[in-house]
């Protein structure tokens, strides 16, 4: 590594007179590399990183809001600004959940839902028409992913996925639960995660890459199916990159995901995808082809994109959309039967943000005939400011949805009405 | 072209500050005075004496607000900051976070003692895009820490912590996807040059 700093030291000799002279913020030229080549990547430069820069992308950051979250005023002025179809309504349904994530309802209505890099789990239960929040779980490792089954909550944190029976009659006392599986690597980035149960109440668990682009670790960028009772897993996707929602598809069985594909490319590619799971252990393209049809220009190694599957829909680029739920309820218009709602948290990696907003996608249970359109819209403001932006979409008993806001820190309710 | 990049770009983010400008405003006095809990570690006028414990002058108000939550929340996790933090309000974070801005940040007091390392971490920081979160003088911005004149023993703590998914920072984790390809030779020159700004 000296050598090639040495290198490079020679080569840019001219940028670090500037530097060396005290000046504050040292810029310099960002360097380009023909990088698509196969020279490029059976002998990469030592310095092959400062490739594929981009000066149009600078300042682009990944944005945080409000650290104590919205304000109940605020959460009223953002209702009125959200546009829905006709006939469509949203609330607030309890504020004061920060970093809200994936939710997930209890045998007796209460409402349980994760969090982003705060550690926590919340219990939000009904004391006659008033919602309680109340953290019941602290200092876990980002425990975004919940779900309820037979009476027990599941918490999947970074590496571990607990388990506490009984959550309801001892929400004041969880204790420490019983970890059930924890086969997992423990990289921060993009180790956050999701859960989803099918009928077998096994568990499709996403594993992300700990980097934006590259060779991924052999235990991550893929999909598992873990059963909790018995602590095994199957590896059903590879080549996936961000995943952080999914749900089973009532009509055939088949786990379908959302997918956030990589940043620095430019505004407009790759676009983030929505997958089936079609055979077991297919390949979804990452990191060599992205959106079905683009060739990675550093990572693509000679692969070409027909030998991945593609997406049943690219949903637009960086809209990053997360947790995602088949509409099944009975209170929505009839033609809502069976659309996929996805949460689509919004961009950082471009100009002028888009997403933060719920969509909704109606396909073929074979994946044919994807078409999306918008269904809940008004988070971002102007060209890089936020609201709020949605994680989660969870049904309610009686045919509405929850909606959970990680930046804002609320959870909103939208509902029918036909008159 | 490239100014006119800039110049959107600072138009776009000045915006977005001003559409996140928190609906209640900080009481400066207020969090002078909580911040006497402070300098007994992290020193008088916010710049650290004391060896891997930052300064926090200069720290760009929402990145302080951030990790009091973080440590209030537990997932970050420090014996010292502990028992401090559990005393805290939302109004004391808001309070310290705008508190600390509005100090003057610290001053390397000694010449750059090894300016081939500072030019490897100058290098270093336009490969890895710091400026791109940071700011080009690295003062930090928003929820995204001052790193100019920080202290270099803990620059290298932070960066390690990163690196090792210890801490996973704000931003959706940016640090920790940033940090992980950090080579250790990046990360003494990143310490070494960010220290001497």
């Amino acid at each position: 590594m000296k050598s090639a700093f040495n290198r490079s030291i020679l080569a840019l000799a001219a940028m670090f007179v500037v530097a060396a002279a005290g000046q504050a913020g040292a810029q310099g030229k960002l360097k380009s590399y023909q990088s698509g080549t196969k020279e490029f990547w059976t002998h990469p430069p030592d310095d092959w990183f400062l490739g594929d820069e981009t000066e149009a992308q600078k300042g682009l950051a990944p944005p945080s809001g409000p650290p104590t979250g919205a304000s109940e005023a605020e959460l009223a002025a953002m209702m009125k600004k959200i546009k829905l179809p006709p006939g469509f309504k949203i609330e607030v349904y309890a504020p004061g959940v920060l970093a809200a994530r994936q939710m997930a309802w209890g045998d007796k209505g209460t409402l349980f839902v994760g969090s982003f890099g705060l550690g926590n789990v919340y219990a939000i239960t009904d004391n006659g028409g008033k919602k309680q929040v109340k953290t019941i779980l602290k200092g876990l490792n980002m425990p975004t992913g919940l779900a309820f089954r037979d009476g027990a909550l599941y918490v999947i944190a970074v590496n571990k996925l607990i388990k506490y029976d009984n959550a309801e009659a001892n929400l004041d006392k969880l204790g420490d639960g019983k970890v059930v599986y924890d086969d997992m690597p423990s990289y921060a980035a993009h180790g956050w995660k999701y859960l989803a149960a099918d009928k077998d109440g096994w568990f499709y668990v996403p594993f992300g890459p700990p980097f934006n682009i590259g060779i991924p670790p052999t235990s991550v960028s893929q999909i598992r199916r873990v059963d909790p009772k018995t602590g095994n897993a199957e590896l059903v996707a590879l080549g996936v990159r961000n995943s952080v929602g999914g749900d089973v598809d009532p009509r055939s069985g088949k786990y379908w995901f959302t997918e956030n594909a990589r940043d620095w490319m430019s505004d407009d590619t790759p676009s983030d995808k929505l997958n089936i799971i079609s055979k077991l252990g297919e390949h979804f393209g990452y990191p060599y082809c992205h959106q079905g049809n683009l060739p990675d220009p550093k990572f693509a190694m000679g692969h070409k994109c027909s030998e991945f599957t593609p997406p049943v829909l690219n949903l637009g680029a960086h809209v990053a959309p997360l947790g995602m739920k088949f509409y099944t309820g009975n209170q929505f218009p009839p033609e809502y039967k069976n659309s996929i709602l996805i949460a689509e948290h919004g961009s950082w990696n471009r100009h002028k943000y888009q997403g933060a907003r719920i969509v909704r996608v109606n396909a073929d249970p074979d994946g044919k005939n994807a078409k999306e359109t918008a269904f809940a819209s008004g988070w971002i403001e102007g060209d890089r400011g936020y609201l709020g932006r949605p994680a989660d979409v969870i049904l309610d008993k009686d045919g509405s949805i929850l909606v959970a806001d990680d930046w804002a820190g609320a959870i909103y309710r939208i509902s029918y009405s036909k008159k | 072209m490239r100014a006119r990049f800039v110049l959107e770009t600072l138009c776009g983010m000045a915006l977005s500050a001003i559409a996140a400008a928190p609906a209640l405003a900080a009481d400066l006095a207020a969090g002078k005075e909580k911040a006497e809990l402070c300098t007994a570690c992290h020193g008088e006028g916010g710049i650290s004496k004391t060896e891997n414990i930052p300064s926090l002058a200069g720290q760009p108000d929402q990145f302080i607000q951030w990790q009091l939550v973080f440590f209030r929340s537990g997932t970050r996790k420090n014996e010292q900051m502990q028992p401090i933090v559990e005393q805290i309000s939302n109004e004391d974070i808001r309070n310290l976070g705008a508190y600390f801005a509005s100090l003057d940040p610290p001053k390397p007091s000694k010449p750059d003692d090894n300016p081939d390392l500072s030019q490897k971490g100058a290098q270093a920081a336009v490969g890895r895009r710091c400026a791109f979160c940071h700011t080009d003088t690295y003062a930090g911005t928003k929820a995204v820490a001052r790193l100019a004149g920080q202290r270099e023993d803990y620059l290298l703590k932070a960066l390690h912590d990163y690196k090792s998914s210890t801490r996973s920072g704000g931003g959706m984790a940016a640090m920790a996807e940033v940090a992980y390809p950090l080579s250790e030779e990046e990360i003494t020159a990143l310490a070494h040059y960010l220290a001497h700004l």
